[in-house]
């Protein structure tokens, strides 16, 4: 069963793409919203496996990084739900695009294209080493900076910031920050005279 | 789980001495805080807490703790153990962790990190220290504020502070040790090349697991025995 989200700030076309998919027997809908801070806290909480978003629910400026928003979930797939002309560049970081107008037999071709590159790569989270986005946030926290403050500088929301500091926990086991700096230093992320 | 609760019904002040530390080795911590000393031959529990004046309730008590995780003292059990004895054994434990256990330690982490860039071995001894630094403190203010406060109720004069406050503080405390401690052996285990000092670092390991699995006794001790003392003692002078 492929567990989908929608974000969508229209409810008309929310509503009427959820009942779309209620058509297909291995797809499931776990939840639908209509804003970003929703979306962020339920999708760490229920862990679909597609997200169709609309990209202009994202500020214009990190409209080209709407993947690296959800870093800290390696095995999501994102959809993007073109509704409006998106420039091209910013269309190419989703793993498939559903327009306004295609068709139900379309939309179950992207769906069925994208959810193949699911079992594909099955990596297991837990063993993984720490991803480039995690190694970021770890560094802006030995440099002692704050949630919002990494938030800030890495470009990312502050629940994505919380999510990458939990998987760093949970990859390392090292819960305090002063142990994670002794990390970074030992592991050559930062050097000992960047730390105050 | 059902073993232990077997157990605990076994355990009795009758139970031979060197059959409940053969099958519960982390007992063998607690016998010097009492001041009870090896090579007792066949005595039992009982013989030897009369013989070295330890109170018999208080010694269950402790190996209860220690040997089943899931244990919760009956209000009548809690009441047939002075609380004198509970904080004297309390302080001499921390006096083992200070002394015995932490030296200890230092010793083995001195030559792990003998070999190692001064760049990294001052880094982490720098960690060590400050852990060391805040179990001292911590040792501390139980032993300047929270048992004094305790002393004050058994004595029935007029509390000054509240225990519900302290109650909290002590849970976070006690968290935030056996947290430090963690994120130390995990460094030393995962994150530092396999070259250096491998068999150092196995002994430094197994000290480390071992005081780690004592601290948290000693925290349930705190928060399973003293906390639900003093409300036990605060419900009964409010009567």
């Amino acid at each position: 069963m492929t567990k989908i989200a929608i974000a969508e700030s229209s409810s008309m076309l929310r509503i009427g793409l959820e009942q779309l998919l209620r058509e297909l027997p291995d797809a499931e809908v776990v939840f639908s919203t209509d804003n970003l801070n929703a979306l962020y806290s339920r999708i760490n909480a229920l862990h679909p496996d597609i997200l169709i978003v609309n990209p202009l629910l994202f500020d214009y400026t990190k409209r080209a990084t709407i993947r690296a928003e959800f870093d800290q979930l390696p095995n999501l797939r994102i959809i993007g739900l073109i509704t409006a002309y998106i420039e091209s560049q910013h269309q190419r970081q989703f793993a498939g695009i559903i327009e306004l107008n295609d068709d139900f037999q379309r939309i179950k071709s992207t769906l069925n294209q994208v959810s193949n590159t699911l079992q594909t790569d099955n990596e297991d989270p837990d063993t993984a080493p720490l991803s480039d986005r995690e190694k970021d946030v770890l560094i802006c926290l030995s440099k002692g900076l704050k949630n919002n403050e990494i938030a800030d500088q890495l470009n990312i929301s502050v629940h994505t910031v919380i999510t990458h500091r939990k998987n760093i926990v949970r990859k390392t086991g090292i819960k305090s920050v002063a142990a994670l700096t002794v990390y970074a230093i030992l592991n050559n992320l930062i050097e000992e005279k960047d730390i105050i | 789980m059902s073993n232990l609760s077997d157990f605990s019904s076994q355990l009795s002040p009758k139970m031979k001495m060197a059959d409940a530390i053969n099958q519960y080795h982390s007992l063998l911590t607690v016998l010097p805080r009492l001041g009870i000393p090896l090579g007792f031959g066949e005595k039992s529990i009982g013989q030897l807490c009369a013989e070295h004046r330890v109170s018999e309730p208080l010694f269950m008590l402790i190996s209860r703790v220690y040997c089943q995780d899931d244990y919760f003292p009956t209000a009548n059990e809690l009441q047939q153990c002075p609380m004198a004895d509970i904080l004297q054994y309390l302080v001499s434990s921390h006096k083992d962790y200070l002394e015995n256990k932490l030296p200890h330690i230092e010793h083995h982490l001195n030559i792990l990190l003998e070999p190692m860039d001064k760049k990294y071995s001052t880094l982490i001894s720098n960690f060590y220290a400050e852990f060391r630094k805040e179990m001292e403190k911590h040792f501390q203010y139980e032993e300047e504020v929270i048992f004094p406060y305790l002393r004050q109720i058994l004595s029935e004069q007029e509390a000054t502070e509240s225990a519900t406050y302290q109650k909290n503080t002590f849970h976070q405390q006690h968290d935030d040790i056996e947290d430090t401690l963690n994120d130390l052996s995990n460094l030393l285990l995962k994150y530092i090349p396999a070259e250096v000092s491998p068999a150092e670092r196995v002994d430094m390991l197994l000290d480390m697991y071992a005081l780690s699995n004592d601290i948290a006794k000693h925290a349930m001790m705190e928060n399973r025995i003293l906390v639900p003392y003093i409300q036990l003692l605060e419900s009964k002078r409010h009567d």
